[in-house]
C-alpha cells in the first residue's frame, strides 16, 4: 500500500535522507528505528506533506501520495513535537481536529470519545488540556492521528519523554491499530518499543536503512556470537591498538570509545586474551559484560553506535 | 464546498477560542467602555434645545419702528429680553441701534447686529434666527402694503395679510441637521479603534503562537492546504473584529442610543476595515517571532492610526494639514465613512470611496500577508 522509492532530501550540506526505499503492506506495524540525527523526522514530515525540496517518488493506494491531495485523509500523523490547542478540551480538540476531514459530527463525537476512552482520557475529557500531564498529552497526541480512521499511521517517537504508563497504553494501540488493518509506521529510538510492538523493524541511520526484517532475522546478523562490553580508563585510539592482532574470524571489535568498547566474540574463550592484551598495554579495566545477541547487539553493529541517551 | 465548510470550521474554531478567554469580557467590552464614554462627554454638544430660546434685545430705538419690530419677533417659544445697555452674560443679543425707526422711515438700508455666544445651543440659535428672518420679511412685506400709515387698522380690517409672510426653514442637502451626540462620534470611533486593538493584538498573538505550537503544520496534515489555512486565519480575524464591532454597537444602541445612519452601509465600512487589519494581523504575526513585539507594534500602531485616523476627536476639527496627514491612517478612511453616513446624510456614493480605499488596502496587505505566512518556525 506504501511504496516509497529513492527518497532523498538535503538540508545545505546535510544529507538527511538518502535514497531511502521502504515498501509496507496492509495491517503491518513496522517500527523504524535510528537514533538522533538518523532522519526519521524528515522521512515522516516528508510522507505528511509538510516538507517540500525532496527527490524520490511515494506511491500510496496505486497513487502518487504528492500529487492528490485528498489522499491526504487516508493518512494519519503524530507529529514529534505535540501539536493541539492547550485552551480547548480534549473532547473539543477531537472535534477541531477531526471536523477537518469528511465526517458526521455524530460519527465524529462517537469515535473521539471512543478513542479517549482507549488512551485512558475519558474520565477528564472536558478539562483543558493545558491542565494535562506531559504523559496526558502525549496520549491526545496519539489519538488525534487516528480520528479519521486513516489507512497508514506515521508517528513520530510517540513514547518520548512519558511514564511507564502512558507508554503501554501507546504501545497497545499502536498494536491495536495494526491488528485492526491499519499500517503503521514508528519512529523510536527505544529497542524495547519495537521489539514488543512491531511485526517488522528497521534499522536506519544517515538517512538510509541498514537491514530490516523481524526480530529473529535480525538477530541472525549479528550470528551466534556473546557481545563482550568493556568499561575502563583508556583512549579509543589505545584500546584498538591493544586488540589489534586479535580481530578477525572470531573477535570482532564493534566499537571503541574513551573508557566503552564493544566486541563480537565466537567463543568466550577469547575474552582472557583480550584482558592480556589490556593488561599488558597497562588499560585499567572497571568492569566487563558479556550479553548474548540482541536487537540492541544488531543495531551496534550496524550503527557502530550504542542506542542510549 | 468542502473546501469552504473547513475553511469556515478552522475560522470559527479560533473566533470560538477567542471568545472562550476569560479576559475577552473586559478587553472587548469594559476597557472600550472607558474610551466610549470618555470621549463621548468630551464632545458632548450638550444640546437638547430649551423649551423657550432667550434672545436679549438692546433697544436704543427712538421711534416706533423698534417696538413694532419686536411685536413682530414674539412667539411663545423665544422669550425677549429687552435692555437698554448691553449685558456681560447673553446667550443671544440683538442690537436696535437709536436711529432704527428714523431709518426705515427714510428708507435707509438697516444693519443689526445679532451676536451669538459660541457655546449656547445651536438649535436654539437656529430658532431665533429663523425668527428673525421671518420678522424682517414681515415687517418689510407691511411697509411695501401700507406704507407708513396706522398699520394696525389696515391689519385690523385685512386679515389675509396678518400672516402673510411665513418662513419654513429647511437644510440644503448634505449639511449637518442634527447635532452629534458625542457617543455617535465617540462609539464608531471606539469601535474602529478595537478592532484595530483586538484584531491586531489578539489575531497576531494567535498566528504567532499556533505556529510555535506546531498547530498550523499539524492542520496541513489534513486535506487542508496551505492556501486554505491562510484563508481560513482570515476569515478568522475578519470574525474577530466583526465580533468586537457588534459588541460595541450593540451596546451603544441600548444604552447610549448609538445611531449610525445607514446601518447597513455602516457595516460595510467596518467589514471592510475589519479585513485590512485582519491581514495586518497576520503579517504581523507571521513576522514577529516573540509576542512582546507584536504586542509593542500593535500598541503603537492602533494609537497612532486612531489619533490620527481621528477615533478620539472628529476629523472635521483637525487643520487642514493634519487632516491631510491623517489620510495614511486606514482608521481615516473608515472614520471619515462613517462620518459621512452619519453627520452628512451620505449614502453609498459617498463612502465608495473610502470603501475603494480600505479594500485596496486589504488587497494590499493580504498579499503581502499571504506571502510572509508560515505554518513552522
Ligand atoms: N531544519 C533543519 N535544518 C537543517 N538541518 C536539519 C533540519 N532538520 C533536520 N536536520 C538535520 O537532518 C538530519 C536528520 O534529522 P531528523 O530527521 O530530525 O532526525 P531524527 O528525527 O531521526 O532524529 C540531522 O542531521 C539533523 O541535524
Ligand atoms: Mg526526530
Amino acid at each position: 500500500m506504501l511504496e516509497i522509492k529513492d527518497l532523498s532530501k538535503s538540508y545545505g550540506d546535510v544529507l538527511a535522507l538518502d535514497r531511502f526505499s521502504l515498501d509496507l503492506k496492509k495491517g503491518e506495524v513496522l517500527g523504524l528505528l535510528g537514533p538522533n540525527g538518523a532522519g526519521k523526522t524528515t522521512l515522516i514530515s516528508i510522507l505528511a506533506g509538510t516538507l517540500g525540496d525532496f527527490t524520490g517518488s511515494v506511491t500510496f493506494l496505486g497513487r502518487n501520495l504528492f500529487a492528490d491531495r485528498e489522499l491526504k485523509s487516508r493518512l494519519g500523523i503524530v507529529p514529534q513535537d505535540m501539536a493541539f490547542y492547550e485552551e480547548l478540551s480534549a473532547m473539543d480538540n477531537m472535534l477541531f481536529w477531526g471536523g477537518l476531514y469528511e465526517t458526521s459530527r455524530a460519527g465524529l463525537k462517537r469515535r473521539a470519545a471512543e478513542l479517549l476512552d482507549l488512551v485512558g482520557l475519558g474520565a477528564r475529557a472536558r478539562e483543558p488540556v493545558k491542565a494535562y500531564s506531559g504523559g496526558m498529552k502525549r496520549r491526545l497526541n496519539t489519538a488525534i492521528g487516528l480520528l479519521h480512521k486513516p489507512d497508514l499511521l506515521l508517528l513520530d517517537e510517540p513514547t518520548v519523554g512519558i511514564d511507564v504508563q502512558a507508554k503501554v497504553s501507546i504501545l497497545d494501540l499502536i498494536r491495536d491499530v495494526g491488528a485492526a488493518g491499519t499500517a503503521v509506521i514508528f519512529t523510536t529510538h527505544q529497542l524495547a518499543e519495537v521489539e514488543t510492538t512491531c511485526s517488522r523493524i528497521a534499522i536506519m541511520d544517515h538517512g538510509r536503512i541498514l537491514a530490516q526484517g523481524s526480530l529473529d532475522q535480525l538477530v541472525r546478523i549479528v550470528g551466534e556470537r556473546d557481545i563482550v562490553e568493556i568499561m575502563g580508563e583508556f583512549a579509543a585510539a589505545a584500546f584498538s591498538e591493544a586488540v589489534q592482532d586479535l580481530t578477525g574470524e572470531r573477535v570482532e571489535l564493534l566499537s571503541a570509545g574513551d573508557g566503552l568498547a564493544s566486541l563480537a566474540v565466537r567463543d568466550t574463550a577469547e575474552i582472557p586474551k583480550i584482558m592480556d592484551r589490556l593488561f599488558r598495554r597497562r588499560l585499567a579495566v572497571t568492569d566487563m559484560k558479556i550479553k548474548s545477541p540482541s536487537l540492541e547487539t544488531v543495531f551496534l553493529k550496524l550503527t557502530g553506535r550504542t542506542l542510549r541517551d | 464546498m468542502k473546501k469552504l465548510r473547513r475553511i469556515l470550521h478552522v475560522a470559527v474554531n479560533d473566533l470560538r477560542i477567542m471568545v472562550g478567554d476569560k479576559a475577552f469580557f473586559f478587553w472587548s467590552l469594559v476597557f472600550p467602555m472607558m474610551f466610549i464614554i470618555l470621549f463621548g462627554l468630551l464632545f458632548k454638544a450638550s444640546d437638547s434645545a430649551p423649551a423657550v430660546a432667550e434672545l436679549t434685545v438692546v433697544n436704543l430705538d427712538e421711534g416706533r419702528w423698534g417696538a413694532y419690530f419686536l411685536d413682530k419677533i414674539k412667539t411663545p417659544t423665544i422669550e425677549l429680553k429687552i435692555v437698554r445697555s448691553e449685558p456681560a452674560e447673553y446667550s443671544r443679543l440683538i442690537v436696535l441701534p437709536p436711529d432704527f425707526s428714523a431709518g426705515i422711515e427714510a428708507r435707509r438700508a438697516q444693519k443689526l447686529a445679532f451676536k451669538k455666544r459660541r457655546d449656547a445651543s445651536t438649535k436654539a440659535a437656529a430658532r431665533v434666527e429663523t425668527r428673525l428672518y421671518q420678522a424682517v420679511a414681515r415687517m418689510l412685506s407691511e411697509l411695501v402694503l401700507y406704507g407708513d400709515g396706522d398699520l394696525a387698522k389696515f391689519l385690523d380690517g385685512h386679515a389675509e395679510f396678518r400672516d402673510i409672510v411665513q418662513v419654513k426653514t429647511r437644510f440644503p442637502e448634505k449639511t449637518v441637521t442634527v447635532v452629534p451626540s458625542g457617543f455617535d462620534h465617540s462609539i464608531p470611533g471606539t469601535t474602529v479603534q478595537f478592532i484595530m486593538m483586538m484584531v491586531i493584538i489578539y489575531g497576531g498573538i494567535t498566528v504567532l503562537e499556533d505556529r510555535k505550537n506546531g498547530v498550523l503544520a499539524r492542520m496541513l496534515f489534513s486535506p487542508l492546504s496551505k492556501a486554505e489555512v491562510f484563508q481560513a486565519k482570515l476569515l478568522g480575524r475578519w470574525l474577530m473584529g466583526m465580533v468586537q464591532a457588534l459588541i460595541l454597537i450593540v451596546v451603544g444602541k441600548i444604552f447610549f442610543k448609538l445611531n449610525l445612519g445607514d446601518f447597513g452601509l455602516s457595516l460595510l465600512v467596518l467589514g471592510a476595515f475589519a479585513l485590512a487589519m485582519a491581514a495586518l494581523s497576520i503579517f504581523i504575526g507571521s513576522l514577529c517571532t516573540k509576542e512582546d513585539m507584536i504586542i509593542g507594534l500593535a500598541v503603537l500602531l492602533a494609537n497612532l492610526f486612531a489619533g490620527l485616523g481621528g477615533c478620539w476627536w472628529p476629523n472635521e476639527i483637525v487643520p487642514l494639514g493634519v487632516r491631510r496627514a491623517a489620510m495614511i491612517s486606514p482608521a481615516y478612511w473608515a472614520m471619515d465613512a462613517l462620518h459621512k453616513l452619519r453627520f452628512f446624510q451620505g449614502g453609498f456614493g459617498d463612502i465608495l470611496p473610502h470603501l475603494g480605499i480600505l479594500l485596496a488596502l486589504a488587497a494590499i496587505l493580504g498579499a503581502v500577508a499571504a506571502r510572509a505566512f508560515r505554518v513552522r518556525e
